[in-house]
Parts: structure tokens; sequence; C-alpha cells
């Protein structure tokens, strides 16, 4: 017997190699299944025969039901037993299952049950039937579900039956069979049948969600004529039943049904208005908009943002006029919402109307307008802007510029730079560069902008010309820096101021050598920190390689004069991990001015040096200034982040002396 | 008796593990009150709290009484983004391990400020006890996900479930069946249905701003395989049923002998517990393929068999003729649950951490602002996963994913997975909800359920 075990074994072991479900040599399906049913006949392990469970609810056949149907009553099997039976078609698994069932309890009990229903097997209502009053609620309530599942008149008959006597703790099993029960007649066409179990659970004393169900059912199986049902649920006492009405009403197609909610809306209360609403705006109907309309207009400030929010949400170019008064009702809580819904109204009329407010309305509204012209990206809006861009209104005015900025694109540009030639006061020209600068910046091809700008420069009073040079700073590149570097020596004063801080600004390694030039020549203090600054900004750039940054730093190293260019540099030279940056550090420590950040900037160097995996190789060059860091530290936490690293290097330069 | 003899067991009603504060709600009084809140969600100025001096709370009577299942790692990334929601209460955690239990109850008691939250092991009491609870948070393992929703919503408990919703086809169509038949708000968390970047990707499709499509890809995990698992790790001493409840923590699956490596979460890879590398990020990217395309309530019809471990490069096709590719590497985006989609005009690429998504044109970037708005003005749907079940326990309204749109997603995860372990082309009739011409595969829709755990 061991050996027929053993060979059975390895044949399994081979056959499943790969996965359970793998064809290993192409056996025949009879053979597998003779096969695996031998493993269960055998005294092969639990896990073994599990396996072969497993493998023959894919393949087993009527051959396979007797050796699976012995394991039923086996505990540490039965599952496994039902797993390989539930999927094999032939009905001599019925047959096992319904002699199991008699002769069971317990959890295997419970699991033939549930097979049972799972095959819905119209033969066990019986057996079924009889184990509804099991005193083991767990068996009384699978035999329930089962029961459900089977779904015929005689197994609804036999919940029905059971129903009045069932315990507290099984009632929500039976009216679950139940309802499998309607569900199933309905699916056959019995509505009547099902209607029948639906009304008998409606009178029911049962929690909540059988309340609930038992409505949908009663409904739904009615079709229009249980419209009435519906709408006494939404007027009724009892409020998941009227949750229970919209859910259902979501579920049931035709304008009848809208128009039965949209003509009950009037009627209810404010809390019921609100989720009838939210239910017609989910059935997208016209046939709700005249009664949104009414609870738009008046009433409760929930319900009226609610219908406010469902015409958005129906999406029909006939809630436009409502949703334009709306704009100017006194509750601005309201007028927002209506905003908000207008703006995703779809439709040419809606943008025709919104060009209209943009153009005749008064101010407040023309303001509105603009917002909804971007929120809904109507670039056909865009030569109206730039024509309210001309308005003698300064709030009208400044809007357009600001929204152009959002909405224009190069084709635009000309215009917006005679905007901007043309813009006297300061705010004209604020909101002029900074929508000059949203245009180029996500332009395709921002360097056709810039040459654009770079045109208008030349030709610009000192002021457009101030706020064209920020606006080649903001878009960048080659072509923008041009410009910049050929203003640095314009004749007015505040143009050059102008080009200095934007060019003090650059964000790219390219103006380097502009900013060291103009640091080293200038006479003007100002002039030369914001260039220094921006050239050390530019060196502490990580991803420019690391000579490139000392070289840089040892440029700036000439120049630095006061203790502020000093520490600027020290900030710089702290985040390059070398030691060359230490040899250009070391000087400054002996500085009182710069020793606190000089020691900050060797801590910094140390400790990033000290993780690479040459660390031993360079300790020893980082002993010195650790130890001067020690001393000059400027806080207890620093020197002992000194201290630390000191040891460290200390540490690791003894283990790379020793032979 | 039981099934198992590992664990006789009769089932007994017992109190709480801890003593709860549990509240006293009047459920009529809580749902009434809660549809005028629910316009106030999103409309601050009718919130009555304000007026009542609580600072913007809302007021116990409007809350939405929460309850979490399994609530683990995962899980408790959901319960940091459910507790700040004002009109939401956790009560009560069940959970088969006392470490979470505890873990959790900690977390919630310090957000409260007291020692309220309720804990519970065995979840079949747990359902049929705290009947106060109007919503659950479920984010077992995989294997209970379905089953434990279920048996919630049957209980009256709308639920958020975490991914995946299912193990089989058969456990998808009773989480559809049992949501419909209570009318039960359901959400599995998918969150990225819910998530920016992905909604404006989707909108992009619908609104023909790529042409029409063709060729959607879908990331699948880049970890496990499709091929399964099937061993049983060596038998360690069962701990004590508080430390861990073994049985409950197995639920439906077959019986094996307890190794605390499964419940640390070494569960993954096996037939039994896991839904492999294409469910772990298919649960996610084939329902956001499929939104996309229009193929939300119907599964892909035709799988196409690939002879490696995992599944990558499976064309699957759906009944709209739009080819959905699985796709384990990162070369159509970078990062996690990435998804791409390919038109004749233009591609969008999306995955987590993008700022913002890659686009055969960034121009098409110029409507990102209004596409979003204009969905979540269309659907009444907020970028946030969680408020759309919250607002919708108020509205009853569907979720965006709701059942049917998990089911049909999920189900061609299980018909891909099907495909791989059979190794051979399948063709699936979504209508039918079965496969042609292969009843192999057909009996794989569903697993034989483990008493008492049976739906």
């Amino acid at each position: 017997m061991r050996s027929i075990h053993s060979i059975l074994v390895i044949t399994l072991l081979l056959t499943f190699a790969a996965s359970p479900f793998a064809k290993a040599a192409q056996p025949t399906t009879k053979d597998q299944v003779a096969k695996l049913t031998a493993v269960l006949k055998s005294d092969a392990p639990q896990k073994e025969k599990a396996d072969a469970c497993r493998e023959l609810a894919r393949i087993g056949t009527k051959d396979a039901v007797a050796p699976l149907a012995a394991l039923l009553s086996d505990e540490k099997l039965s599952h496994m037993a039902r797993y390989g039976l539930e999927t094999i078609p032939d009905p001599s698994v019925d047959k096992a299952l319904r002699e199991a069932a008699g002769k069971l309890q317990g959890r295997m009990l419970v699991g033939v049950v549930g097979s049972l229903g799972v095959r819905r097997d119209t033969k066990a209502v019986k057996v079924l039937t009889k184990l509804l009053h099991d005193s083991d609620n767990d068996v009384a309530q699978a035999a329930a579900r089962a029961l459900g599942s089977i779904g015929t008149p005689p197994a609804a008959k036999a919940l029905l039956d059971a129903l009045p006597g069932v315990s507290p703790a099984n009632q929500l099993a039976f009216c679950e069979g139940l309802l499998r029960c309607a569900e199933a007649a309905a699916a056959k066409g019995n509505r009547k049948e099902a209607m029948d179990i639906y009304d008998r659970l409606r009178e029911v004393k049962a929690p909540h969600q059988v309340r609930a169900a038992a409505l949908r059912g009663a409904i739904l199986t009615r079709q229009t004529d249980g419209l009435p049902l519906l709408s006494t649920a939404l007027h009724g006492d009892d409020f998941t039943l009227v949750l229970a009405a919209v859910r259902t009403a979501q579920e049931m197609p035709g304008s009848q049904v809208t128009r039965l909610l949209a003509g009950e809306l009037a009627a209810l209360p404010a809390d019921r208005k609100v989720v009838v609403i939210q239910t017609l705006a989910k059935r997208g109907d016209d046939a709700a908009l005249p009664a949104l309309f009414v609870a738009a207009r008046g009433g409760e400030k929930p319900v009226r943002i609610a219908a406010i929010r469902a015409l958005a949400e129906i999406g029909k170019p006939a809630a436009l006029p409502v949703l334009v008064d709306l704009l100017g009702d006194a509750d601005l809580e309201i007028a927002q919402a209506a905003q908000e819904s207008l703006a995703s109204l779809p439709g040419k009329e809606v943008d025709a109307a919104i060009m209209t407010m943009l153009a005749e309305g008064a101010t407040p509204r023309r303001l509105t307008a603009m917002e909804l012209v971007v929120r809904r990206r109507m670039v056909s809006a865009i030569p109206a802007l730039l024509n309210a861009a001309g308005d003698t209104d300064a709030k009208v005015r400044t809007a357009a510029v600001s929204k152009l900025g959002e909405l224009a694109g190069p084709a635009e540009l000309p215009r917006m730079l005679d905007l901007l030639a043309k813009a006297k006061s300061p705010e004209d020209l604020e909101v002029t560069e900074q929508a000059l600068s949203a245009v180029c910046l996500k332009a395709v091809k921002p360097d056709a902008c810039v040459t654009q700008v770079e045109t208008r420069l030349a030709e610009s009073q000192p002021a457009q010309k101030c706020a064209l040079l920020r606006v080649l700073g903001a878009v960048g590149g080659t072509n923008a820096l041009r410009g910049v570097r050929s203003a640095v020596n314009d004749p007015n004063v505040e143009v050059h101021a102008a080009a200095i801080r934007v060019l003090g600004g650059w964000s790219t390694a390219d103006a380097a050598t502009d900013l060291l030039e103009v640091a080293t020549a200038a006479t003007n203090p100002t002039d030369k920190m914001i260039c220094l600054r921006g050239y050390l900004a530019l060196a502490g750039h990580a991803d420019l390689p690391t000579d490139q940054r000392l070289a840089m730093c040892r440029q700036a190293a000439s120049l630095v004069q006061k203790d502020e260019e000093k520490k600027l540099l020290l900030a710089a030279l702290g985040g390059i991990a070398s030691i060359e940056a230490l040899d250009l550090i070391m000087p400054y420590m002996d500085d009182s001015a710069t020793k606190a950040e000089a020691s900050t900037a060797v801590v910094d160097i140390s400790d990033k040096l000290l993780k690479r995996s040459d660390s031993a190789k360079l300790a020893p060059q980082l002993i010195d200034p650790l130890e001067k860091a020690t001393h000059t530290a400027s806080s207890a936490e620093l020197v002992k982040r000194a201290q630390d690293l000191l040891k460290q290097a200390r540490s690791k330069a003894k283990a790379k002396t020793k032979p | 008796m039981s099934e198992h003899n590992a664990f006789p067991e009769v089932r007994k009603a017992r109190p709480p593990i801890n003593v709860p504060g549990r509240a006293s709600f009047n459920r009529r009084q809580f749902l009434k009150r809660a549809a005028l809140a629910g316009g106030a969600i999103a409309v601050p100025c009718i919130i009555p709290a304000s007026a009542l001096g609580l600072n913007g709370a809302v007021p116990p009577s409007e809350r939405i009484v929460l309850g979490g299942l399994g609530v683990g790692n995962r899980g408790t990334g959901d319960l940091h983004w459910m507790l700040p929601e004002k009109d939401v209460q956790f009560v009560a955690i069940c959970d088969a391990k006392q470490a979470q239990r505890e873990s959790v109850k900690r977390i919630v008691d310090d957000k409260y400020g007291n020692n309220d939250c309720a804990m519970y092991r065995d979840m079949r009491e747990f359902l049929a006890t705290r009947t106060d609870i109007d919503a659950l948070l479920i984010a077992t393992g995989d294997r209970w996900h379905a089953t434990a929703a279920v048996m919630a919503m049957r209980s009256g408990k709308d639920v958020y479930s975490e991914k995946p919703s299912s193990m089989t086809i058969a456990e998808g169509q009773a989480v559809v069946a049992t949501a419909r038949r209570y009318g039960r708000v359901y959400q599995t968390g998918t969150q990225r249905l819910s998530e920016d970047n992905f909604t404006f990707a989707n909108e992009l499709l619908r609104t023909g701003r790529l042409g029409k499509v063709h060729t959607v890809r879908a990331h699948i995990a880049p970890w496990d395989a499709a091929e399964m698992k099937y061993d049983w790790l060596p038998a360690e001493p069962p701990p004590p049923k508080d430390d861990v409840d073994w049985d409950e923590w197995l639920g439906p699956c077959p019986w094996r002998p307890y190794n605390s490596a499964y419940v640390h979460g070494s569960w993954r890879g096996y037939y039994d517990f896991h839904t492999s590398c294409i469910g772990e990020w298919g649960a996610h990217t084939f329902a956001q393929c499929q939104v996309a395309i229009g193929a939300a309530n119907t599964s892909a019809i035709e799988y196409g068999y690939v002879n490696n471990p995992t599944g990558d490069g499976m064309v699957t096709v759906f009944p709209n003729g739009v080819k959905m590719i699985l796709s384990r590497g990162d070369q159509w985006w970078h990062g996690s649950c990435g998804v791409r989609y390919e038109g004749t005009e233009g591609w969008v690429a999306v995955a987590d951490g993008y700022a913002k998504p890659e686009l055969s044109s960034p121009a098409l970037l110029a409507d990102f602002s209004k596409l979003v708005k204009d969905y979540m003005a269309r659907t009444e749907r907020p970028m946030s996963h969680v408020r759309n079940y919250f607002d919708c326990i108020k509205s009853r309204c569907l979720t965006v994913a709701n059942p049917e749109v998990m089911h049909r997603s999920m189900s061609t995860v299980h018909a891909a997975n099907i495909c791989m372990w059979l190794k051979r082309d399948m063709t699936y009739d979504p209508v039918k909800e079965e496969f042609l011409n292969d009843p192999e595969a057909n009996r794989l829709r569903s697993r034989a359920m483990r008493a008492p755990w049976i739906i």
C-alpha cells in the first residue's frame, strides 16, 4: 500500500510540477481522475488529498463523485471534498450531497447544505425544509439561504411557511432566502410570485435592510404599477424606506419615474427633497428640469444648492436662463453654486450667453463672465478679452489681462505686448507682465516668444523694458539671457537695475560667466552682491559637475571681501563634497566672522565624504578640519556632530594604516 | 461540531473584547438629518454645528457610524483618510489578530481622546450585535473581501472594501447581487478612480481628445507571478485564539496548518489567498482602463495566453474592440499602477507620483483643470475616494467604484488568471459570464467555501 501511495505521489508531483493545472504529458481526463481518486482512497497525507480534491474541482467526472463523497464526513477533508464536488456537473453529486445532509451535523452539515444551494438542487428542497428547523442556527440559516438559491416555488413555500416561527437569530437568513426566491421568480418572469414574496416581507417586522429590500422588490416587480408604492414610501414615516425608494428609482428607467419624482418634490420636506433631487440628477432626464428650476429658485438653501448642482449634472442648456439669473442671487453661496454649475454646463448656447455677459453686463457680471470663460477654456472669447483689456474700467481691464494669461497662446503675444506698451499704472504693468510670462512659459516653442519680447525691448519705455526683462527671466534660455545681457549696460538706471536683478536670479548655469563678469567689474556694491549671490547660487547646483562647482567657487573666492560675501561662498562650498572644498574653507575657520559658517561647511562635507565607499582613503585629510571644527563650531549640536565625525575619521584612518 | 476538527467550536454570543462607550443612535434620525447634511458637506454654510458652537464639528446625530473589519497596514492608511471626515465616527474594530485590533483602537481613541473604540474578534458576532453601525471599512486580506462585504451588506451595513473585490467571478456576482438586493452602498478601495491625474486621463479619452482609442496598457505588479503557490508552510503551534484566531483568519478558504508567516503578510502568491500579480495591481489598473474606454459594465472577451510566468504582455480585447495589454515593467510609465491610453490622435500615460500626466502633446494639459472640474460637476463625485463613499451613504447614489464596475474589472482579472493557469487562449462571454467552449475554465469561476462562511 505504501509503495502504491509513493508512486501516486510522485506521479502527482510530476503532473503538478509547474502548476496543478498544467498539462504535463497530456494524459486523458479519465486517467487523471483515476490517479487523483486513487490518492483520495489511499493513506496519503491530508495535504495531498486536499490537492487532489482541488484538481478534481477542475477535471473531476462522475468517477470522482463517490471517492469525494466518502470524505464529506471526514472532518479534515469535508470542505475539500465539497471543493471537488461542487463543480462536477454530474447529477450524482447532488444525490451524494443530499445523502450526506441526512447524516452530518455541525459545520460539515452547514457546508453540505451550502453546496446544495450553490448547485441549485431542486430535489434538495425536502431535506432543506426539514433543516430550517434544525436546532443549530448555522444549519437553519444555511438551509434558508440554500433554499433561496434554489429559488423554486416549493423552496419559497417552505421559507414562507417557516417564516412566522423563525427565531430572531435566524430571521435575516430566512428573509435572505425569500429575497433570493423572489429574484429567481422575477428572473423567470413569474412576477406575481415574486410580488407575493416581497409583499409578505413588507409585512414582517424586520431590520431596515430587509424593509428596504422588500420595498425595492415590490416596486421593481410591479414595474410602472409600482410607482404608487414609490410615492407612498416617499411620504411615509420610515426614512429608511424613503432612501430605499430613491435608490430603487435609480434602477428604474423611463420618464414616468422622473415625472413622478419631480411631481412629488414640492410636497416633500427639505430632507427628502435633497435625496430626491440627487436621484433626479443621476437620472439625467430633461423631464426633471421644470421641478428643479423651481427648487433652485427658492426655498431652503440645501435644497436650492442640491437643485443647482443637479442642473449641472443633467447638463442640459435649458438650465442656462435659470443659472444665469441665479448668478445675481442675493445669497452669495447660491450665486457661487450657480456659477460653478454654469461653468460645467455644456453647449454653444452657454458659451454665447457668457459672451453676451462679457460684452454687455455690468462690471460684476463681466468679471463673472471672465471667470467662466477661463473655467470653460473658451478660446473663442480671446478677442473679447483683448477688447476688455483696453476697457476704461480698471477692474475689467486687469481681470481681462489676467485671464488672457491663462487662456491666450503665442498667437496673441503681439496684442499682449501692445497692451504692455500702453499700460500706464503699476497695476496694469504688473498684471500684463504676469500674463506675458504665463503665455511664454506654456508655449511649446518658448524661444519664438522670447524673440518677440526681445524685439520689443529696444523700442520700449523704461517701465515696460523692466517688465519685459522680468518676462525674459521667467522664461529663461539662451536667447532670453542674451536679451537680459544686452540690458545690463542700459543707461537708464531702472532698466540696468532690473537687468541685474533678473541676471542675479537666473536659474541655469549659462548665466555664470555673465554673473562673474558683472560681479568682477561692478562698481556698485549692490550690483556686485546680487551677481555674486546669483553666481554662488549656481555653484550650489548639485546637478553641475563637482569640478565646475569648485572652479566657480575659486573664482568667487578671489572676489569676496565682505563678511556677507564670504558666508555666501562658504554656503556654496558646504554643498560640495570634496577635499578641495575643504581646502578652500580652511582659511575662513580662523576668521571670527566666518568660523561658524566654515565649521558648518566642514561638518557637512565630512559627513558626506565619510559615507562614501572610499572614505578610508579620504579620512586622514578630514582629521585636521574636523578637529578645528570641534573648537570653532557655533552650537553644542554642531560640536557633537564634529566630534562624532572626527572619531569616525580617526577610526577609518587608523584602520587604513594597519597592515 | 466543526467542519474541520482542528477547530471544534460552538459559536456563542459574547460581549465585545473591551467595554465600548457605544453610542445610541436612532437610525431613522441619522438618515433623515444626514440627507440635509449631505447637501451641507460641500456647502459648509448649512452645517448647523457652527451655530451650535462646535467649531465645525458635525453633531453626533448627523454622523455616519463607522466600524472596521480587518484593518491592517493598508486599512490603517484608509482609516487615516476616513477619520478626519467630520461627519464620521469610528466606533469599533473587528480583527482576527489582537495586535491589529489594539493598534486600530489606539489610533481611534487617540483621535477622539477617549477609550471608546470597541474591539471584536468574531466577525459574525460583530455584525449581529453592532446594529448601530452604518458603514464599514473592510481591509482584510484578499481572501475575505467579498465574503465579508456580502455578510456586512446582508447585515445592513454600507461597505468600503479594499481591493481586490473578489477572489473569484462567483464572489463578485454575490457582491453585486447583495448590494443591489439590499440597496447598500459599496465602494472598492481603487482610489485612483478619485484622483485628478487619472481622472484627467480618462476624460481625455471620453471627450475624444486622443481620437479613437485602440489600445490601453495596464500595469500588473512587478512582484509575485501569475503562477500560484500551493504548498503549506511548516505547521507551527497555533497561538491562543485571542491573539490570532486562525480559523477566523482563514475564513472561507481551505484549511491549512497555522504558520505565523501567513498572518504577517506572506499569504501573497498563494492560490487560496491571492489573485496573483495580475490581480494585485490589475484590480486598480483594469478598473481604470475599463472606465476610461467605456467598458466599466463589461469585461474583456478575448485573452491571449503568454508563455511567461507573469502574464506580462497578455493582450485582452473588449467588446468595443479596444485592446488592453498587461504590462509588468516601467517602459510605458514611471511609477506604480500605471496606465497608458493610446488613440488615433495621441496618448496619455499616468502612474502614481506624477505631478501631471505624460502626454503625446503637452498642450493637452491646458484643459487639465477644466476636464477634472467638468467631471466632478457632471458626476458630483469629488476627488476624494472616501468622501465619495460617505456622500453616497447619504444620497444612496452609486459610488465611483461601485459593485458592478469592480465585479466587471475583477472578472477581467480572474479570466486573465485562468488563461494563465490553463495556459491557453480564452474567450469570455460577459453577458452570460462564462467562458466559451471551455468547461475547465468555467469550473474555475467559483470555489467551494469553507463552512460556516458560505455566502
